[in-house]
């Protein structure tokens, strides 16, 4: 009794002596989590990035600058171009391939194909890996949860063998057990936290792209009436 | 062209390594706060054990903390050390008596000073009165007869001088006789105070050394009856102790006897194997744990007996449960055969 009541109840010791598949449990939670945090760190860059360059460009765009001249500016500095620019310029590039004088319909229907084509991969681009943190925020609880009950059954199942049972005797299986929750937990909180923040920001550039390629057929339609 | 560059520069993703170091680093202040954070688990199970048995056991722990009382006893011995310092004063009160010599050889020395003062006086006169002579020897040669005349005259008024100084002489004798007999007496009076003052010494260090004699015959008994109060102790402690160990082992005898009716003894068995289990209990007799600590060489022997200790749940316990600590860990070795 003695012996198992002054055990070591360090964190490493209950993680080294739990068993062979909560130990597993725990290695996989822990590869989940430093993946989902660093995704959470790749897309809070991203994001930011991207709304940053939008707000550069749209203020630039609605100062009315010539469009020729910002086409070109953005094609030679593609490196450091932001979505809303390459929206822009693929809408654009389009929109000057027609010869002048075709048919304005079919002009503006192939510039707006454009631009919804790159918009739709821009939003790829942005919205990739959130999908990942929803995951990790949803399954990560269970896999954690998957290695405690697992302990917690394998601390009972050593109470069999012994017949006066003890809180002493079940609380080390449990503690270590419990570990595997926590990790998982661990996880899964930022890993929902940021989905939702990032959900939110990408829904914001999408209304605001979609709302700019709007604009920018009226304006290249007005430019072709001209 | 232009569009499939910009495709092609969609995916340069800005600062993921940098995203990288952050993730590690979060991980890392993550554990550091779980390994540093969950230390504190190591101490509550220590206070948990201590709490336990600490208000039980107090029962039995009275009667053997009556072995600290003996500690506080122990200071009886240190007014029995004063014995020691007592006995130091036995060789001092011979000290005076030595002492006491020596005021009588100061008695002698007294006198001494007082016969030279008287002695002197004498003498001094006699220097003067030689002196004198000599000066009228010598105006002699310049007038013989008046010198004769003066002699005879001189020597009559030195006759008269002479008798009157032998009669002063004598005077002072007869005074310093008195003087010296008036000094004897008053040193012999001197000398039977001093006597007296040393009988008086005498009598009061007597006093003292029965007085010490009859303090140190008084510590003597106190000791004596401290010691004999605290052996009597010793003897009740170890005439408790007898009683604790007659009920332990009585008690690990009825265990042993209620374990040995339980056995189903299987048939057969060569020898006389010995089984012996080390047996956990909870307070109130039952089995916390059983563990074979030496196997007879035979499991279905070993099996029985583990059987019939546990079939002898509860174990029968003294009622005092301040001698449960005695059988929280007990050793049964049980013989196949009688």
């Amino acid at each position: 009794m003695s012996t198992t009541v002054t055990q070591d109840m360090s964190f490493l010791h209950l993680i080294s002596s739990a068993s062979l598949l909560v130990q597993l449990v725990m290695l996989i939670l822990v590869l989940i989590s430093l993946s989902s945090w660093w995704f959470i760190f790749r897309k809070l860059f991203v994001i930011r990035y991207e709304i940053k360059k939008t707000d550069e460009f749209e203020d630039i765009f609605w100062r009315g600058v010539d469009l020729n001249a910002l086409h070109q500016r953005i094609i030679s500095s593609r490196y450091e171009s932001g979505s809303l620019e390459r929206i822009f310029a693929a809408g654009f590039g389009e929109f000057n391939k027609h010869p002048v004088g075709s048919d304005l319909d079919a002009v503006m229907e192939s510039t707006r194909r454009a631009m919804r084509a790159t918009y739709q991969r821009e939003m790829d681009y942005l919205e990739s890996h959130l999908s990942f943190l929803a995951t990790v925020g949803s399954v990560s609880p269970y896999i954690g949860l998957l290695g405690t009950v697992w302990g917690i059954m394998n601390s009972f199942r050593s109470l069999s063998s012994v017949t006066q049972a003890t809180i002493a005797h079940v609380a080390p299986g449990i503690a270590e057990a419990l570990i595997a929750t926590a990790m998982g937990l661990f996880a899964a909180i930022p890993a929902v936290v940021a989905y939702n923040r990032y959900a939110s920001r990408t829904d914001q550039l999408a209304t605001r792209f979609e709302s700019f390629m709007e604009e920018l057929s009226n304006v290249l339609q007005r430019r072709a009436a001209e | 062209m232009s569009v499939s560059v910009l495709r092609n520069s969609s995916p340069s993703e800005p600062r993921i390594l940098l995203a990288g170091v952050l993730a590690l680093l979060v991980h890392l202040i993550f554990v550091a706060i779980m390994i540093f954070g969950l230390d504190w688990k190591d101490h509550p199970p220590e206070g948990m054990v201590v709490d336990i048995w600490t208000e039980l056991p107090k029962p039995i722990q009275e009667p053997v903390k009556t072995q600290p009382p003996p500690k506080q006893l122990k200071p009886v011995p240190e007014p029995v050390k004063p014995k020691p310092e007592s006995e130091p004063l036995k060789p001092e009160p011979p000290k005076p008596e030595p002492a006491k010599p020596e005021p009588v050889k100061s008695e002698p020395v007294k006198p001494a000073p007082q016969k030279a003062l008287v002695e002197s006086p004498i003498k001094k006169p006699d220097i003067a009165l030689k002196q004198k002579p000599e000066p009228l020897k010598e105006t002699k040669p310049d007038l013989e007869e008046q010198k004769k005349k003066e002699q005879e005259k001189t020597k009559e008024q030195e006759r008269l001088k002479e008798l009157e100084k032998q009669k002063e002489l004598e005077k002072k004798k007869e005074l310093e006789k008195q003087k010296e007999l008036e000094n004897k007496k008053e040193l012999d009076k001197q000398k039977e105070l001093e006597k007296q003052k040393e009988l008086e010494k005498q009598k009061e260090l007597q006093k003292q050394k029965e007085k010490e004699l009859a303090a140190q015959q008084q510590r003597e008994r106190e000791a004596k009856a401290q010691r004999e109060a605290e052996a009597q102790r010793a003897a009740q402690q170890a005439a408790a102790r007898n009683q604790v160990t007659n009920e332990i082992s009585k008690y690990k005898a009825l265990i042993l006897a209620k374990i040995k009716s339980r056995i189903v003894m299987p048939p057969d068995l060569p020898g006389n194997p010995v089984a012996e289990f080390n047996v956990t209990l909870l307070p109130g007799g039952d089995i916390l744990d059983v563990r074979l600590s030496k196997s007879s060489g035979h499991a279905v022997f070993d099996n029985a007996v583990e059987r019939a200790i546990f079939l002898s749940k509860p174990l029968p316990l003294p009622s005092d449960p301040a001698l449960f600590n005695e059988f929280r860990n007990l050793n049964i070795t049980v013989h196949y055969r009688e």
